[in-house]
């Protein structure tokens, strides 16, 4: 999906370069569960 | 384990079965009764328990109790608290309690083109704004508005979900999951266009209609995309619109993005659950060409011809008239009852639903004796 309001896990990680080292195999289903959360609040006001 | 364990094993087992195109021990069922249907049947406020969701817990126990089904009941994607916070227009509670969706323009005509550019960021930019007055005003207080609904919808969820828990190790239905989402046209008509609005442009800007249906189809198969694909979920798709369009319409704006739509979720391993809106008698063929063992569940249309057409590849459901409870006698409702068994069950692929769910409960009406009828006798008789 191409849009500013949702990122992909790499687009989030080349905006946050203090996340260089950092267990990312743990904090990318966080970022990623909350990003789609979002995605299905905004999602669900339409249906 | 536990007699409640052991119905739910036997009831998965039978949708594992439905599902996949065997012939289940039995026909399965569900009570088409709603959240607001056992509210009013447990004599409380229905407003006030909508808001106030610590006292459904006895009102979905005696609803489980009185009506045979083999699925959860009830449940609501329409819960008051967020949509008040957000200042909602396109979902508002009635004075007397029922969520109701008015009819809204959330995206004018000459928007179409910025749609199509990036339909997400027009969504949040331009059409909540339209629709929800929290989007609008100042950056902080849209912010924490929108936090504070996310709150209320999430604290909501999670405590009808450990109701629903409850009542399932209790009752022992089928731990069924589901998604929701629409075919890209009817998306385009519910909360965007309007249905007059869409109805017009399908006429001025076909060409806009169908670039705007394929520019949000990704959209509708990621809101329709399960967590964990399962034998035991299903992605539900209500259809709105198609029978009121031209057939030339249907095939150019409506059917190519929708069926994109069923074969991608189909493809990902998900059972796709359409509830065919209206009468869709004439574009039984197209649905025909959906994935094999597609759930259809018809509100209007000629059963035998259904079955005739569709059943052998297909999972028909609904088209029992939920009217009839308010109006006909028990025998009367019994006996369509078995018509449609008849009719619909031999060789399987036939889940006992009614062609539209039940919200109002007239207190000294025949319904709640009719569809306690109706749900013992397929349940007694459903059996292969």
């Amino acid at each position: 999906m191409d849009s500013k309001y949702y990122v992909t896990w790499e687009e989030y990680l080349a905006e946050h370069p203090e996340l260089e080292g950092k267990p990312q195999q743990a904090i990318a289903p966080k970022i990623e569960k909350y990003e789609d959360a979002m995605f299905t609040f905004i999602m669900d006001l339409l249906l | 384990m536990t007699d409640a364990a052991a119905r739910t094993n036997e009831r998965n087992q039978i949708f594992r079965d439905l599902f996949s195109g065997k012939t289940p021990k039995r026909v399965p069922i569900s009570n088409p009764a709603t959240q607001d249907f056992a509210i009013q049947h447990a004599g409380l406020d229905l407003a006030e328990c909508q808001w106030d969701l610590t006292k459904l817990e006895p009102v979905y126990d005696k609803f489980c109790q009185d009506f045979y089904t083999d699925t959860y009941p009830g449940g609501s994607i329409r819960i008051p608290s967020h949509y008040q916070i957000l200042g909602s227009t396109p979902i508002v509670m009635s004075s007397s309690g029922f969520m109701q969706h008015p009819d809204v323009v959330g995206m004018l005509a000459e928007e179409y083109d910025q749609f199509i550019a990036s339909p997400y960021d027009c969504i949040v930019e331009t059409i909540l704004p339209r629709l929800y007055t929290g989007f609008n005003g100042e950056p902080g207080k849209v912010a924490m508005t929108l936090a504070k609904a996310m709150r209320a919808q999430s604290d909501d969820l999670a405590y009808l979900g450990a109701i629903r828990g409850k009542m399932n190790a209790k009752y022992g239905f089928a731990t069924m999951i589901g998604a929701l989402t629409e075919a890209p046209f009817d998306f385009m008509a519910d909360f965007l266009r309007s249905f007059k609005g869409i109805s017009g442009d399908v006429r001025r800007y076909p060409d806009k209609v169908a670039a705007a249906c394929e520019a949000v189809l990704p959209l509708m198969i990621k809101k329709g995309t399960l967590p964990n694909p399962s034998m035991l979920g299903y992605t539900f798709i209500p259809l709105h619109m198609a029978p009121y369009l031209r057939d030339k319409d249907f095939a150019t704006l409506y059917w190519p993005t929708f069926k994109k739509l069923v074969e991608t979720l189909a493809s990902m391993g998900q059972n796709v659950q359409l509830f065919v809106e209206q009468d869709w008698m004439r574009y039984l063929d197209y649905l025909y060409e959906l994935p094999e063992n597609t759930i259809m569940r018809f509100e209007y249309g000629d059963a035998k011809v259904i079955k005739e057409k569709l059943g052998k590849k297909h999972i028909i459901s609904g088209l029992y008239p939920v009217t009839l409870l308010q109006t006909g006698t028990k025998q009367q409702c019994v006996d369509k009852a078995k018509e449609l068994l008849d009719i619909l069950a031999p060789g399987g692929r036939y889940w006992w639903q009614a062609d539209k769910s039940i919200i109002h409960l007239e207190a000294s009406g025949p319904v709640v004796e009719n569809l306690k009828a109706v749900l013992d006798y397929v349940h007694e008789n459903g059996t292969y």
